[in-house]
């Protein structure tokens, strides 16, 4: 055999290896990310099953992963026997409520502490981001009082079991102030200036300038808020007594009794609160890749 | 229209002082050039002046106003941008409107006043196009036509062509020309680039450090630079200037360079005896413009011989540096003119354009 087919081969079998290291590589690859989705899809699909089906029947072995019926007493249930739809409303309002005043105050102090000078800026947004090392369960105790307090010097707006008390004290958030801060300090310093030349006020570029350019960040934040809040347990567990004023989440799991729980229920509820979310997080997907961008690319 | 007076004009940030006690005075309709390397502070005037800045101390006036306080809008100076700063999210007619809207104009009012500025800027195929969709010379023109439709009184423009390649820059170059005779208004202009601050500029404003160096016409600033930092700064290659001392003759002084030996005719060099006799012995600098060199391959002629050490042809012209002991002096030849590397040749200096620089670095002529 001559030098250069003896050349080829060790080259065909050295390609041939490099093939199989990739293979093997992607297929770690996979299984390791396969495990990430079933840790966190597998409990959602895991729900599907108990909700069409009968509480007598979810017991049984081996377990069953997909219904062999199309049970909807559960939903039928839900909706006839418990609040659901008021607590759904309620989650709704609570949700939306903190989402745009979040958005309001989150925009406005981002744009403050990234383009405007006034005395102990420093300390101040130092301040912001220092209260974000406090954990909630510390806060939630004096929020609570405070709330409770409140309830007299605000006529009732603000207090125990009202859509003021669940919905103020979460629409402050440093993360959000950080985020649009860092947002608008990635604007150029030229448009500011230009607008200031132009005449406009600090509110005139607020609105037609800045405002605009951020509107996939402000979308994203918005989302991300809204999220938060249609998922939150804790504070309005703590605020809230009376079932008119329940959220989802509280609703769902005063569903368990002390003896006795009716899992298909709570299997239907857990998977009609889950449906708008997902929707609107479907909906938005676009926004979070052009957020994620927007630092990375030059105007 | 309007005069820009600026009095010892000082800015700092914390304690780094970037604008030291400048002052300047620029006249009604006047295009002044603003001219420095990198960090000398000319860009920090002209915010200033804009109002973009506090000034730290001294004043600024326009049309005889102190204006230090004054908002940048209320100063009617209108700002161009050396990225543009166009309103990324608006179209053209948009982008121009901006003030005009911010102003509270009636609606017909503004339209007249865009068509007008797309018309005199050539912009009226784009006025739905958003910025992303055009050139860097649209762009620019764009930021020109937001920066006129204010009928300013001032043009405030920071570097505004040197985005741009090397050929739509010297086009955009008389089309701020034309632009500027057309509406005749003050302008003050940054650059870097002294070809452009030479070509454009009916005075020239020379920074260094924070510190003015020099407010002449361009060719006055290249034919009588201020000081060694202006004629170095001036001209490519730069003004040859060669360290030395001022020795008395018998008759006249004489310069004395490391080898480069040159009688200094005072009356020619517009200089006096009692002018050069301060320099005595001082340590000065000769300088002179490398095409104030003449050169011969003919050794008899009478100047200081050298060695051919380099060969720079431009296609215009040959530059030739001679190198005498450890000086180097720059010539420029016509392009043809016979050199070869290595080769003795004799120069001498053209002594109605030779200047002398004292210890401090100012040109004497200053002082006479």
């Amino acid at each position: 055999m001559s030098l250069k087919s003896e050349h080829t081969k060790e080259l065909h079998d050295l390609a041939l290896q490099n093939s199989r290291i990739r293979r093997t590589k992607s297929v770690i690859a996979y299984a390791v990310l396969g495990l990430f989705v079933f840790a966190s899809v597998g409990p959602i699909i895991y729900i599907i099953s108990p909700a069409f089906r009968e509480s007598k029947s979810l017991f049984s072995y081996p377990p069953q992963w997909l219904p062999n019926s199309f049970y909807l007493g559960n939903f039928k249930f839900l909706l006839s026997e418990t609040n659901y739809i008021r607590w759904g409303i309620n989650t709704f309002i609570f949700a939306t409520g903190v989402t745009v005043i979040a958005l309001i105050i989150d925009t406005l102090a981002g744009y403050a502490f990234a383009r405007m000078e006034f005395p102990g800026k420093k300390i101040i947004f130092g301040l912001v981001l220092a209260t974000l090392m406090v954990p909630t369960a510390a806060l939630l105790a004096p929020t609570y009082l405070l709330v409770r307090n409140l309830d007299d010097w605000t006529f009732g707006l603000i207090g125990l079991d009202t859509y003021g008390g669940l919905i103020i004290p979460m629409t402050v958030s440093p993360l959000g102030v950080f985020m649009m801060r860092q947002f608008i300090e990635t604007l150029p310093k030229g448009l500011f200036e230009a607008a200031r030349i132009d005449g406009a006020s600090e509110w005139r570029i607020f609105t037609r300038i800045v405002l605009p350019l951020m509107k996939p960040a402000v979308v994203v934040l918005g989302i991300f808020v809204f999220m938060m809040q249609w998922a939150n347990f804790l504070w309005p567990l703590v605020i809230t007594t009376k079932d008119e004023t329940r959220v989802l989440t509280v609703g769902i799991a005063t569903l368990q009794g002390q003896f006795v729980t009716n899992w298909g229920v709570i299997a239907a509820a857990t998977l009609m609160t889950l449906a708008p979310i997902t929707l609107v997080f479907l909906f938005f997907q676009r926004w979070f890749v052009q957020a994620s961008m927007a630092g990375a690319l030059k105007q | 229209m309007a005069e820009v007076i600026i009095r010892k004009l000082t800015k700092s940030f914390g304690d780094n002082t970037v604008v030291k006690s400048v002052s300047l005075k620029v006249e009604d309709g006047e295009f002044l050039v603003l001219l420095g390397p990198s960090g000398c502070g000319k860009s920090t005037i002209l915010r200033l002046i804009a109002g973009l800045e506090d000034v730290t101390s001294g004043e600024i006036l326009i049309n005889g106003e102190i204006v230090n306080f004054v908002s940048p809008v209320k100063r009617n100076a209108a700002f161009v941008f050396q990225n543009y700063a166009l309103y990324p999210h608006m179209t053209v007619r948009k982008n121009v409107a901006f003030p005009l809207e911010t102003a509270r104009l009636p609606k017909d009012e503004i339209n007249k006043a865009i068509d007008e500025a797309a018309r005199i800027l050539e912009l009226q195929q784009l006025l739905d196009r958003l910025p992303s969709q055009l050139s860097g010379g649209q762009r620019q023109r764009v930021a020109l036509a937001r920066a006129i439709v204010r009928k300013p009184v001032v043009f405030l423009m920071d570097e505004p062509l040197s985005n741009l390649d090397a050929q739509l820059r010297q086009q955009t170059r008389i089309e701020l020309m034309e632009l500027h005779q057309r509406l005749g208004v003050t302008t003050i202009y940054v650059t870097h680039d002294q070809i452009e601050a030479m070509t454009m500029g009916k005075r020239i404003a020379i920074l260094k450090d924070g510190e003015l160096q020099q407010v002449d016409t361009p060719s006055e600033t290249y034919d009588k630079p201020a000081n060694t930092f202006v004629a170095r700064f001036m001209g490519a290659p730069p003004m040859n200037l060669i360290q030395g001392r001022i020795e008395a003759g018998v008759r006249q002084f004489t310069f004395n360079g490391d080898g480069i030996l040159v009688t200094l005719n005072s009356s020619q060099m517009g200089l006096t005896d009692e002018v050069l006799s301060l320099q005595l012995n001082a340590a000065v600098c000769l300088g002179v413009r490398p095409e104030h060199v003449r050169i011969s391959t003919d050794l008899s002629v009478e100047g200081v011989s050298g060695k051919v050490k380099f060969l720079e042809p431009t296609g215009a012209d040959l530059f030739v540096t001679v190198s005498i002991g450890i000086q180097n002096v720059v010539v420029r030849c016509p392009p043809k003119t016979p050199m070869q590397i290595g080769s003795t040749v004799t120069i001498a200096f053209d002594m109605t354009h030779t200047h002398i620089f004292g210890a401090d670095g100012w040109n004497l002529r200053r002082s006479n």
